[in-house]
């Protein structure tokens, strides 16, 4: 079945450009993508992700936000008994933030200039380990 | 992994584990539609279904997410205890598989309402409009309590109208700009809605168009009615109005609609039993002997009927 994955813009940049380039990329490599839009609340990105029941959700953040933003999807997830989909990060994202977001629990942080095929083997590990450890 | 059963159990609880288990129960029944009888077993005769299908059709681009984002905050005002649901679906590529699931994007304002139920399907392939995952969907959402479901097709051409079998009233959504008056003669889509929606009353030419529509409405047959509506969904004007509307037609009908969701149940476990049946023979057919048989049948090789009966006792074998 196709893995099913929400892509969202949390916080205030209406930059949505490489979200839709990995909407796109992601429906090519056989993903359905929910595609939620920018300007969007992490509480937003959370409700819609269970009730489409999502195996990931994919942000797209340039704002710089990605540290306070990030943080608060994952807890909303783990409060909302959806603590196994998987969380994978786009954008501007300085290196020395990643080990710090890895560490809140995100899957992957994937910079601009990304190749689409390592986006979608990194995705398809990511997704065949969740549905390991879920069954 | 959790059972049907398990989780329609959870589903019927409260709290966060509930609307996660709901989730869940949907995508089970999306990826095997055949399992729709183990639901209505395991959910039992008095099961709540929705008291109004309201199905939402059109050409891609004519505003049918926008229209629905519309009618969810003319209900949601209205109506503050009812709950309400939405079934969005979209193409899947038939190359990729994959889909872009757009029809939510509209809907946003609503995603954090506790009343609204979204949830976006790919077609995977279906024809007709809709998806095969929209019945089972629909027998989870009244579970789960909720009144109203608005279903939103892929943006159709002129004959994708298998909305008609699910929905109680159907909602033909119009836009100025897509063809004359000859359009509105043709048969199929425009035929099937008992309302006929002209969005974007804010562009030029939508007042033509409804002139176009009323006009063509005096050449039904007596007793055929049908409202013609002129709305701005992107503006919210006119939209409540149309809701009134909707609730009016749909009031009174209520042994219509058991009748219906009687006569589409039947159907719907018809089709069950012939996806289970389905998904057996093609396992008889990839066995060795019978690829073999299969292939031999162009050369005449090989009997067509002795071989149908061969497959279908291999079929049946538990």
């Amino acid at each position: 079945m196709s893995a099913r994955i929400l892509i969202g813009k949390p916080g205030l940049d209406g930059h949505d450009r490489g979200a839709k380039y990995v909407a796109r990329i992601l429906r090519d490599a056989g993903f359905e993508i929910i595609y939620t839009g920018i300007r969007r609340t992490p509480e937003e990105l959370v409700a819609a992700a269970i009730q489409e029941d999502v195996d990931a959700i994919g942000i797209s953040l340039l704002s710089g936000a990605h540290n306070s933003l990030v943080d608060r999807v994952i807890r909303l997830l783990k409060e909302q008994e959806a603590g196994e989909i998987v969380v994978f990060v786009g954008g501007i994202i300085p290196d020395a933030d990643v080990p710090g977001l890895k560490a809140l629990g995100v899957a992957e942080v994937f910079g601009p200039g990304t190749p689409a095929q390592t986006i979608v083997e990194t995705l398809n590990g990511h997704l065949a380990r969740a549905r390991a450890n879920a069954s | 992994m959790t059972s049907l059963a398990d989780l329609l159990a959870q589903a019927r609880g409260s709290g966060p584990r509930a609307t996660r288990a709901a989730g869940r129960l949907m995508t089970l029944l999306e990826n095997e539609p055949g399992r729709l009888p183990e639901l209505l077993q395991a959910a039992g005769p008095d099961a709540p279904q929705p008291r109004l299908l309201l199905g939402l059709t059109g050409a891609p681009g004519s505003g049918k997410s926008t229209l629905t984002d519309a009618i969810l905050g003319v209900y949601r005002k209205q109506r503050p205890e009812m709950k309400i649901g939405v079934i969005a679906v979209d193409p899947s590529s038939p190359f990729s598989g994959g889909a872009v699931l757009g029809d939510r994007v509209r809907m946003m304002r609503h995603a954090t309402d506790p009343y609204v139920y979204v949830r976006s399907l790919a077609s995977r392939g279906h024809l007709g409009g809709l998806a095969l995952g929209v019945k089972g969907i629909l027998r989870v959402m009244g579970l789960l309590g909720i009144e109203v479901v608005l279903i939103e097709t892929v943006g159709v051409g002129q004959s994708e109208i298998e909305i008609v079998r699910f929905a109680d009233e159907i909602l033909v959504i119009l836009a100025p700009g897509q063809g004359d008056s000859v359009q509105l003669l043709k048969a199929g889509l425009m035929e099937i809605g008992n309302f006929i929606v002209i969005n974007k009353a804010d562009n030029p030419g939508a007042e033509e168009l409804h002139h176009q529509i009323l006009a063509a409405m005096k050449l039904e047959p007596e007793g055929r009615q049908r409202h013609v509506a002129l709305v701005s969904a992107v503006e919210q004007k006119h939209v409540d109005e149309l809701v009134d509307a909707v609730e009016a037609a749909a009031s009174g009908k209520e042994a219509e609609r058991l009748a219906r969701r009687a006569a589409s149940q039947v159907q719907e476990l018809r089709e069950a039993l012939l996806e289970s049946a389905r998904t057996r023979l093609l396992q008889a057919m990839e066995q060795e002997d019978h690829a073999r048989d299969i292939a031999a049948l162009g050369s005449l090789a090989q009997d067509f009927e002795p071989l149908v009966r061969r497959l279908l006792a291999d079929a049946a074998r538990p």
